[in-house]
């Protein structure tokens, strides 16, 4: 179906993302999910082609495009490999942008070319141990010392953690302001007291190397505050709204791989004399998987429009986010069911993209969260 | 040294239903035999210095195939496209092609794919060159400049040919010789930034109506049919051994085991 967002350019960028992503990543995407491997040997051809600096400025190695395109891109990476979608999207959007938005020219210059090439990979540290939904409620703090930040901080569930290293870590440098007191400073791996934690063992996302990341009496320079203190919440704030269209976009990815597999395997698989495809329990299932993923498509693709027009998009991206997860969910859950038996077996993609959509309900807000975003933005001023 | 090499590429239509292939924007794409002639291009570049021009002669939607190509690395682009150049042949096309090359000027190396993966005829390649009155050499593995000319390495069964060529000289770039590169977000956007393609039309090239399309094409597809293919299908009986040893006697006797 032609698409009403898309122009050219977008086309152009999916044949040619889709294109790499099954040469080089779909030969070893079940393998690296087996394994919990972070495939290096890919992810270092990606940073030139502009993966890790999708809408970073071309004069700083990005590719600078725009939302429609960082979108597309992350979903068809995760048609192939949600794992590395995730790393992308998290990088790109909730770490690369971040710095960009708020950061001085001299941190741009700092920052921004190693990551928008890939060299380093970005990571975004805000949850605690009992800080998830109630981000305000985080511990981990920075005393001003004058030439420095120390800084003491446990971050858990960090995507990329493992092999991060620009690590934006939400800190308190007022503990008696609330909310307000939070700032965000930047972290290098490799500064004394930085310490990365084991390997989380994940039911799914398993080749995305998530990790804790902890700070002991960590000197952090000055100059690494992002923004101005207390700016913390208003940067995660920015920072989630970008990252819900890419993660939005990353549940699209795989429910789409999830209703291509299962269209496949029902106009193939024959039981009772036909394809399953024709009897009705199954037709009735891929209608509903294809409009899902339909509609979840045309509301990642409003809300990155919407960006693009640079106009209000937190009603929007709320709304994609919760409906591309809820939509992925479904969707896996009914192609594992096509599958029948296969569908619970390793030997098919299928357990896979159902292990791996879990989770999309659970990030960058979980289900609940955004139903409060949405509930508010509908209900304010009515 | 430096070198000029002109590649010319194709949009293909992804698939054809009714057998006959239309190309539209969700349904096309650069010709997958291309990619290596548009690789070797650009590795000779890289070696020799120079430029890179592709060339398509298409609808519209070729624009599509020179961004590609454009951000894998070449440096300039032309689209031939004009209404009357639809149900050209593949005469035609290289007449075409010929029209272009010349405006475009000066060139060391004409490279095409050794055909389309829509029309499969591999004519064009070896016709454009014919009308240049230029040498060719088809399914080229290998190239390197050699006083004055291009030397070329190509096989034939477990034979390797050497070829000294004179410049400028034309050629097919086997398809499995040259491992093309990804085309890459930052060569999208840059193409997209400021899309800078030469578009011309038959007047552009000094051409009429009457000598293009289906009035200028001595050949045309009279017919298309759906080749039917009767499957047979048998279950061999009895225990796995004695089903494998059936099948092997059969197998060998239909030639396809020794």
């Amino acid at each position: 179906m032609a698409e009403p967002f898309l122009n050219e350019k977008h086309r152009v960028l999916r044949r040619s993302v889709r294109a790499f992503c099954e040469q080089e990543l779909a030969p070893i995407a079940a393998q690296i999910d087996q394994e919990a491997r972070f495939p290096w040997e890919v992810m270092e051809r990606m940073g030139p082609l502009g993966y890790f600096g999708i809408q970073a400025p071309l004069e700083f190695g990005g590719a600078g495009l725009d939302s429609l395109s960082y979108a597309i891109t992350i979903e068809e990476v995760s048609r192939v490999s949600g794992a590395i979608g995730l790393c992308l999207s998290v990088h790109n959007s909730v770490a690369l942008y971040p710095i960009l938005a708020f950061g001085s020219p001299e941190q741009h210059q700092r920052w921004v070319p190693a990551l928008a090439k890939g060299q380093k990979i970005g990571a975004f540290c805000l949850t605690e141990p009992n800080a998830g939904s109630d981000a305000a409620g985080i511990t981990a703090t920075a005393l001003d010392q004058g030439e420095h930040w120390l800084v003491n901080a446990n971050k858990v569930f960090v995507t990329n953690g493992g092999v991060a290293d620009t690590c934006l870590i939400f800190v308190r440098t007022d503990p008696d302001a609330g909310p307000r007191g939070i700032s965000v400073v930047v972290a290098e791996r490799g500064t004394p007291g930085f310490v990365v934690g084991d390997l989380e063992d994940l039911c799914g996302m398993r080749a995305n190397p998530v990790a804790s990341i902890r700070l002991y009496d960590c000197r952090i320079p000055k100059d690494n505050l992002l923004g101005k203190t207390g700016m913390g919440l208003k940067i995660g704030l920015a920072a989630l709204d970008t990252g819900r269209v890419g993660i939005a976009a990353q549940a699209l990815g795989i429910a789409q791989a999830a209703l291509d597999a299962s269209v496949s395997y029902a106009n193939q698989r024959r039981q009772f004399g036909v394809p399953l495809g024709r009897h009705q329990a199954i037709q009735m299932m891929i209608a509903d998987m294809a409009t899902q993923v339909d509609a979840a498509r045309m509301m990642v693709y409003r809300a990155a429009w919407l960006k693009d027009q640079k106009q209000p998009v937190t009603l929007a991206a709320a709304q994609a986010k919760l409906f591309a997860a809820e939509a992925a969910g479904q969707v896996t859950d009914l192609a594992v069911q096509i599958h029948g038996g296969y569908g619970y077996s390793k030997a098919y993609a299928v357990e896979r993209y159902f292990r791996d959509a879990r989770v999309t309900r659970i990030y960058e807000g979980t289900s609940e969260v955004h139903r409060m975003v949405v509930a508010r933005e509908t209900l304010q001023g009515k | 040294m430096s070198v000029h090499i002109i590649v010319c590429i194709k949009s293909v239509a992804k698939s054809a239903p009714r057998g006959v292939a239309r190309r539209t924007p969700e349904n096309s794409e650069l010709n997958p035999f291309d990619r290596p002639a548009l690789e070797a291009a650009l590795q000779i570049k890289a070696q020799l210095g120079g430029s890179v021009t592709v060339l398509t002669m298409g609808p519209p939607v070729s624009m599509e195939v020179l961004a590609e190509a454009q951000a894998m690395g070449a440096d300039k682009a032309v689209l031939v496209s004009d209404r009357a150049l639809a149900e050209s042949d593949t005469l035609v096309t290289s007449k075409v092609l010929v029209a272009a090359i010349k405006k475009i000027g000066r060139f060391d190396l004409l490279l095409f794919g050794t055909r389309t993966a829509d029309s499969d005829t591999g004519q064009v390649g070896p016709q454009t060159a014919a009308l240049l009155d230029i040498g060719f050499v088809s399914r080229i593995k290998e190239i390197d400049t050699k006083e004055g000319g291009w030397e070329i390495k190509r096989t034939i069964d477990a034979w390797e040919e050497r070829w000294h060529i004179d410049a400028p000289a034309a050629a097919t770039v086997d398809a499995r010789a040259f491992h093309p590169r990804p085309v890459g977000l930052v060569g999208i956007s840059q193409f997209y930034v400021q899309p800078d393609v030469a578009q011309w039309s038959l007047t552009d090239l000094q051409l009429m109506p009457q000598e293009v399309g289906l009035s200028g094409s001595p050949t045309r597809v009279a017919a298309l049919e759906k080749i039917k293919r009767n499957r047979k299908c048998e279950m061999l009986a009895g225990e796995p051994q004695a089903q494998v040893e059936n099948l092997i006697a059969r197998l060998t006797a239909r030639g396809a085991l020794e």
